[in-house]
């Protein structure tokens, strides 16, 4: 095999059949780049459409891309492609983990791990570099998340890294996640490894990734890199004014700060003041405990943590003495959607409960997260807490639950906002007790069990994007159409931050949108927040990038969550940042020159691979009416005072359907798909290299005309 | 931090090194403190408004109040912070408030949470704030000056001037709930 550089060269494949494993050449998906590319590939070539996500024909792909364990900044993120359960098609997707599996991965010499088949019994997978070994899981079977990692690293060692499942992906749950690290979930596929009898897949490598340009030529891009990265998400202004900010915003995730400490932390660690010209101090911005839980996690915080390679450390990392009164591991874990997704389901807030006085929310929080942590139950982006309000104030629960069971389940905790009914309920959910398990079959699969119809779909309170069952994810309330028609692209919640690390980096309006001139050609690619005007071409090109990069990221694979970086919080840089480097680290690591303007259209063939993977699936070339169709409450107008707010004035992100739908058709102009339907063209198919794609498509009658 | 202007002057050190070492620190520099640490007989520092000048060093900026000139380097302290520390040191609240809720609403655009100013640098107790406020609808040049709330209760400022009503209570919403409820 010749020498690669970035790639390992190799993908394992493990048939869990015959236990056969085998070895694949990741250079043959060299134009997929890697990850989530690569992911694609696999299931159009071998993944027959019709297949359902828990049938053994179906495969799941950890992937991870040329940058992943190359040292580059923010590049330790997992992503695995498979089917999605929970979608109303079971169209391809993609759930993403950070944690440092990929990069062990890598170090273990794989591109990528492929399961296929199943296992016809419980098993898990043990990888020592090139050792692979299927090993007998009936131990493990049946346990929590927590446990399952300990038994493995009891026999492994630490340093071995797990991506385990915990009794919901057992229970071929469709809202189930596949974990690793303390709290590394990624969101959709934990009921896949059930379906497959796999429990857990353990990685120990002692390679290294080789990188193709000379040390110092990496390091150097690292130092550029370095100076122009923000905080969490690419926010770069800190939250509080501080003397070398010209700017400042209280919703900025740059919340390090003088007297602002890691306040469990022995001794006691002050975050500071966060010059962005300080490299040492880039892990102490994004003090992301209090961003998260408020002010009252300073005391519980003992550090931040996070991914390989990520100088951020968004995860806030936490010692919860009172968690141990629930018979929990006081050390507890998390981001985000982590802590808001599980406790969501406390639609009425977390109030004071069983003695935990002023610290319940906390509390509460972290009973969530570990709960769901441990069971392995996923969120789907915080719909579950929308659901279970919706489905129980409106009175749904009480008629679809036999009696017996709705009286059996502690409402009143519920209604009170004492979060040990949270305890409760995952522990129905994930190992599917009664009937309100079915809540995690997803929005669109209880939606028919349940005989929801429009009124649960249009609910503006529910999110519901498109009635392919997933929720808003940085839509029109952040980014008027540009999030909205993103939304509309994939088959769960568009996991894109392509076009927040821009819009949210709380720079003034007026810096924004020459940056957004700059990029895009016009600044009216950018609206002012709540100040929306009507689609334009731009905001159609800003679209394309943001979807191009997201599919860049989870195929480099690098974090979303920072990537890219349009902006800085530099002043003698104009606050601009470099979208080009994406393409810099991808030349000097892989040894392959490309120029951002070629790597991105080796990210776009990605976009249009997963489009045509949902033309297949969904077996029909109207995407259009049936794919993208947004739910009616995007662009029905609010009222004030019984009268209706006309959109696209100030304060209202209402949409207007006519907008929208001029938008989409712009929007597959920028693809060169057919602006009718939304489908891929055969010329815009052969155009990314897609000839082979075109060429199924067109055999079967899913080419628009 | 040390916020409150008043400068430690050491009489060893030139004037330049004093105003850029406070502005490090997160404080302006006042010129009284640095002519009282300036003695006559002093061979370095006779006069520090003219080290000052023949320095030539752009990056130090001069700020005049009612009675006191403050000065602040550019290299360790934005002319945006140097301003609120300058309103501060004239303890002119009023205007720290209406010009800093003018600036949000017509920079960013964005109402500004009364919180911000019971925060570093400023520290205001509530009832300094309650009490700004109050003085604030007294004044006849502040008409533009408005209150906004969002459903957890908490209270924002705006300028009329630059922000309509409407627009106003959805960014005071989005910027107070709805953020965080988008993560
Ligand atoms: S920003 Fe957060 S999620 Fe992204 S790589 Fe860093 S620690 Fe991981």
């Amino acid at each position: 095999m010749a020498q690669t550089f970035g790639w390992t060269g190799k993908i394992l494949r493990v048939d869990l059949t015959n236990g056969k494993v085998s070895i694949d050449d990741t250079m043959k998906y060299k134009d997929f780049i890697g990850g989530e590319g690569i992911g694609y590939k696999i299931l159009w070539d071998e993944v027959p459409a019709g297949t359902h996500p828990y049938d053994p024909e179906n495969k799941l792909i950890f992937g991870a891309g040329p940058l992943c364990g190359s040292g580059v900044p923010c590049s330790g993120r997992t992503t695995i492609v498979s089917l999605l359960p929970t979608s109303s098609h079971h169209g391809a997707g993609s759930s993403h983990m950070g944690g440092y599996f990929s990069v062990e991965m890598k170090y273990a010499g794989w591109d990528a791990i492929v399961l296929e088949g199943k296992a016809p019994k419980p098993v898990w997978i043990r990888i020592e570099d090139d050792k692979v070994k299927i090993e007998d899981a009936r131990w493990l079977w049946g346990k929590g998340i927590f446990d399952t990692m300990a038994m493995i690293d009891s026999q492994m060692g630490k340093e071995a890294q797990v991506a385990a499942i915990g009794p919901a992906g057992e229970n071929q749950l469709n809202m189930a996640v596949i974990r690793t690290g303390t709290s590394h979930s990624a969101g959709g596929h934990g009921g896949i490894l059930g379906a497959k009898n796999v429990k857990a897949v353990a990685v120990k490598g002692t390679g290294s990734v080789k990188v193709a340009a000379d040390r110092s030529k990496l390091m150097e891009l690292d130092k550029y890199m370095m100076s122009i990265i923000g905080a969490n998400n690419q926010m770069v202004v800190p939250s509080s004014p501080q003397p070398w900010a010209e700017f400042s915003d209280k919703g900025s995730r740059w919340t390090g700060r003088p007297g602002l400490y890691w306040g469990a932390a022995n001794p006691p660690v002050e975050t500071g003041t966060c010059d962005p010209h300080d490299m040492q101090s880039v892990g102490f911005r994004t003090m992301k405990a209090v961003f998260d839980l408020g002010a009252g996690a300073e005391k519980y915080t003992v550090r931040m943590g996070g991914c390989a390679h990520c100088p951020i450390r968004c995860h806030s990392q936490l010692k919860v003495p009172q968690l141990e009164k629930y018979g929990m591991d006081p050390f507890v874990s998390n981001t985000c959607v982590g802590w808001s997704g599980p406790r969501g389901v406390m639609y009425n807030g977390i109030k004071e409960f069983d003695g935990n006085g002023e610290d319940s929310s906390i509390v509460g929080n972290a009973i969530g997260t570990t709960m769901v942590d441990d069971l392995g139950v996923w969120c789907n982006y915080g719909q579950i807490g929308r659901d279970v309000k919706y489905l129980y104030t409106k009175g749904i629960f009480k008629k679809v639950l036999p009696a017996e069971e709705y009286a059996s389940i502690p409402w009143d905790k519920l209604e009170k906002g004492d979060a040990t009914f949270l305890i409760d309920f995952y522990d129905r959910v994930a190992h599917k007790k009664g009937e309100i398990w079915h809540i995690a079959d997803g929005s669109a699969w209880f939606a028919q069990r349940w005989g929801l119809g429009d009124e649960y779909w249009d609910y503006k309170d529910n999110k519901l994007w498109t009635r392919g069952g997933y929720p808003v994810h940085h839509s029109n309330e952040a980014g008027a159409q540009v999030g909205a028609l993103i939304s509309c692209l994939t088959n769960r919640d568009s996991q894109n931050h392509s076009h927040m690390n821009f819009i949210g980096s709380k720079l003034p309006i007026a810096i924004q949108k020459e940056i957004a001139g700059e990029i895009f050609g016009s600044p009216d690619a950018l609206d002012a927040p709540m100040d929306y005007t009507k689609m334009n071409e731009y905001k159609a090109r800003f679209i394309k990038y943001a979807v191009v990069r997201g599919r860049l990221h989870d195929s480099l694979t690098l974090c979303n969550w920072m990537w890219p970086m349009a902006v800085s919080p530099l002043k003698e840089r104009k606050y601009r940042g470099d979208t080009s480097l994406e393409s810099q680290f991808f030349s000097a690591v892989t040894g392959v020159a490309k120029t951002e303007a070629e790597l991105d259209k080796d990210a776009e063939r990605v976009v249009t691979l997963l489009r045509a993977l949902t033309v297949r699936s969904m077996g029909t070339v109207d995407m259009r009416n049936t794919h993208d169709a947004m739910n009616k409450w995007i662009y029905t107008p609010d009222k004030k005072d019984g009268k209706e707010i006309a959109q696209f004035t100030k304060g209202t992100i209402q949409m207007e359907k006519s907008d929208l739908d001029l938008g989409l058709g712009m929007v597959y102009k920028q693809f060169g798909w057919d602006e009718k339907t939304g489908a891929p063209t055969k010329a815009a198919l052969e155009a990314v290299g897609l000839k082979d794609v075109a060429e199924e498509l067109g055999a079967k009658g899913l080419l628009p005309a | 931090m040390d916020t409150s202007g008043t400068t430690t002057v050491d009489p060893g050190a030139s004037a330049v090194e004093t105003i850029r070492r406070d502005s490090a620190a997160g404080r302006l520099t006042l010129l009284s403190s640095l002519l009282e640490a300036a003695p006559a007989d002093s061979p370095r520092a006779p006069d520090p408004l003219r080290e000052i000048e023949e320095s030539g060093a752009e990056d130090l900026k001069r700020m005049d109040g009612r009675v006191e000139a403050y000065f602040f380097s550019e290299l360790a302290m934005t002319r945006s912070y140097a301003a609120y520390l300058f309103r501060l040191a004239e303890k002119d609240l009023v205007g720290l408030v209406v010009e800093t809720v003018r600036e949000d609403s017509r920079v960013y655009p964005r109402p500004t949470p009364l919180d911000f100013f019971r925060a570093s640098p400023f520290g205001l107790s509530p009832e300094q704030v309650e009490d700004i406020l109050s003085r604030i609808r007294e004044r006849g040049d502040c008409g533009d000056i408005r209150e906004s709330r969002a459903s957890n209760g908490a209270r924002y400022l705006y300028s009329t001037r630059y922000l309509t009503v409407a627009h106003a209570d959805a960014l005071t919403e989005w910027n107070e709930v709805g953020q965080a409820e988008n993560p």
